[in-house]
């Protein structure tokens, strides 16, 4: 394995919020130059996973803990923030906290068990975690009701205020992406994230240095698990519900495939890696007709594009080339000089370069 | 409670569980050789339904013959999945080839999507055995003890493959030692692409087998495939007869005790085996090995 990509923020104070707070003003007015409001609604879900992917990359990339189960997190916070909404109130910071209690609850007693192990055992036992919950969500109709998912979660408020379903909850997703960000960056580069990489690096050294392994590890997965609770609040008042499919192991991996699409391990690769999934690579297929029939057409067939979306060719392709683990956006030029000797009409695809294009952007 | 529905519930169990023993012993084998952990097992599964209908409806062949033929085309693309993803990559951590094939089922699946669609086909059994027998007082579709007991069979050969002949002896020990074994000179890397195939094969079999009972849709390899994983856990990685209780015991666990709890059963297995990781990561029969 590689040696882990250590951010280099070497700026002190303002200067290391100002490219993010640079992106933040760039999103807010990003929707009020002229995009409809489907493709707002599109983009406030694409940052939702980018936070999502964000939060595990938090536990891939900087602990080394591979999980096969981050939908967990993510449905779980999403049903109780939900149903904390339609029961009492739905005060968005109210729903929010609560949303974190249960997950960061969660998350802490699971996790006190699970840190323990890693590698494959840790990717299954995570697995097994959230079919747990997702067979709990699927049963318990009395809060969940079941399979038909929960409906009529009602529109979040602020102070008083009601955010509206578009420009309003994109800028709160825009606000909570950048957030996110700034604070995943400083945490990773603070002692405490060093110590994390330094487990990733080498558990054994670590440890014989006096590091208390378990302990960083669990915190880091609480941690995760509470940023990935927050994607999850918001995906629950963007969608007005949520379904037991939200914790569906096929959900952890999407997000996986996100992370590994944009990079392990730097943060800003998982945002892209989330872009590019959710709203970027389903229009790059445009030779399926059905794409351009109708909005609720793309949703439908989205199983379909999803399945030999380029992302995942991608994701193999580099596989195969021999840069996926290590950041694959960011070793993608790697790969495709590999591909040019393996597979050169692949190279010269119009499609294939369109997409390399998309990927070199960041 | 009701015998009958008790005997009915066990029935069917040991019917799933004859498949899931196909579906994970080919799962088994291909960890204890290669580390590798397969998620595109249950693609390979779907694979084989759909070749069988495509043998059935393009080509006109009958259902013991397509069920003959539809692995070959599967083991071929198995094949070669493993040399051109699998193999370029046999260095590193085994989380790698976990993530590959998870990549791999999404694409497989998505080809079989593109391909044929997201509908359901339905597959009747064959003639003879297409009826039902009056059990205990239940009727109960035959054709469902014809395939078990194929099933049954084939997983007799396959333990028999691994235990009286060479290439079965050289499984076993890179299984036991890879080390040891490759220092001895035994090819760990074109066996581990011939198993794989091998269990490729062993996986459409079951998927063609199954069609006249689960149907064939593009889903049809997820559902079995985590069963196929929690009884390959339970049993203990890379351990055949463990595999086998494994297996027996998810399938029994799952249709008995979803008889009276419903889903419930699901939960508590799946939690059954995150425990059984925990504190007993050979299996709970022992003699597996965990990364």
């Amino acid at each position: 394995m590689k040696s882990p990509r250590v951010s280099s923020y070497q700026q002190r104070g303002w200067q290391q919020l100002a490219p993010p707070l640079a992106l933040l003003a760039l999103l807010a007015v990003l929707p009020l130059i002229a995009i409809s409001t489907f493709t707002v609604t599109l983009l406030t879900e694409a940052m939702i996973l980018a936070i999502w992917a964000m939060s595990l990359d938090l536990l891939i990339g900087y602990t080394g803990l591979i999980s096969f189960g981050h939908a967990a997190a993510f449905g779980l916070a999403g049903y109780a923030a939900g149903y904390f909404a339609k029961k009492v109130t739905s005060d968005f910071l109210l729903a929010l906290a609560v949303a974190e209690i249960v997950v960061a609850l969660v998350a802490a007693v699971l996790g006190f068990i699970v840190v323990r192990v890693s590698g494959i055992a840790f990717a299954v036992i995570s697995l097994c975690i959230a079919q747990v919950l997702f067979t709990i969500a699927v049963v318990w109709r009395e809060v969940t009701d079941g399979m038909d998912g929960m409906v009529g979660v009602p529109l979040p408020k602020l102070g008083g205020m009601t955010i509206g379903p578009g420009y309003d909850l994109y800028l709160l997703t825009a606000v909570s992406l950048c957030t996110v960000y700034v604070v995943l960056v400083r945490l990773v580069d603070s002692p405490f994230g060093r110590t994390l990489q330094a487990i990733r690096t080498n558990e054994e050294r670590a440890a014989s240095i006096g590091i208390n392994v378990y302990l960083h590890k669990w915190i880091a997965f609480v941690f995760s698990w509470a940023v990935a609770g927050l994607a999850g609040t918001l995906m629950v008042f963007l969608k007005a519900g949520t379904t037991p499919m939200s914790l569906h192991w096929t959900e952890s991996g999407n997000v996986l495939i996100m992370v590994i699409f944009g990079g392990i391990g730097t943060l800003l690769g998982p945002i892209i890696g989330a872009e590019a999934a959710s709203t970027i690579l389903p229009f790059i297929r445009l030779e399926d007709p059905r794409l351009h029939m109708s909005v609720y057409s793309i949703s439908e067939s989205s199983d379909v594009l999803y399945g030999i979306a380029p992302t995942k060719m991608l994701e193999l392709l580099s596989a195969v080339a021999g840069e996926a683990a290590d950041g694959s956006i960011y070793g993608l030029h790697k790969a495709l000089d590999k591909l040019k000797d393996k597979a050169p009409h692949l190279v010269q695809d119009r499609r294939f370069q369109k997409l390399a294009t998309q990927a070199f952007l960041d | 409670m009701d015998l009958n529905f008790f005997f009915i519930n066990a029935l069917n169990g040991v019917v799933y569980g004859a498949f899931l023993l196909l579906t994970s012993l080919g799962l088994s084998l291909v960890f204890g050789l290669g580390r590798v952990v397969n998620f595109a097992h249950g693609a390979f599964y779907a694979l084989g339904g759909y070749a069988l209908v495509v043998a059935m409806q393009r080509l006109g062949a009958s259902y013991w013959l397509a069920l003959a033929v539809a692995p070959l085309p599967v083991m071929l693309l198995a094949l070669a999945i493993e040399r051109s993803t699998i193999y370029p990559i046999r260095d590193r951590p085994e989380i790698y080839t976990l993530l590959l094939t998870f990549g791999l089922s999404f694409v497989l699946i998505g080809g079989v999507e593109y391909l044929w669609g997201t509908s359901t086909t339905l597959v009747a059994a064959p003639a003879p055995y297409a009826g039902t027998v009056r059990l205990f007082g239940n009727e109960f579709p035959v054709y469902r003890l014809v395939a078990a007991g194929i099933s049954l069979l084939m997983s007799a050969c396959v333990f028999a493959v691994i235990q009286f002949t060479p290439i079965g002896l050289r499984i076993r020990a890179i299984t036991d030692d890879p080390g040891m074994a490759e220092a001895l000179g035994i090819d760990t890397q074109s066996l581990l692409t011939v198993v794989f195939g091998a269990a490729a094969g062993l996986a459409a079999f079951a998927g063609g087998l199954g069609a006249p009972i689960f149907a064939v849709h593009p889903d049809m390899g997820s559902g079995i495939l985590l069963d196929s994983f929690l009884a390959v856990i339970l049993g203990g990685l890379g351990n055949l007869p463990g595999t086998a209780m494994g297996a027996l015991f998810v399938a029994l666990a799952k249709s008995i005790g979803g008889g009276y709890v419903a889903e419930w059963s699901t939960a508590v297995l799946f939690a059954l085996v995150a425990l059984a990781l925990i504190f007993r990561p050979t299996g709970l029969f022992g003699r597996g090995r965990v990364a």
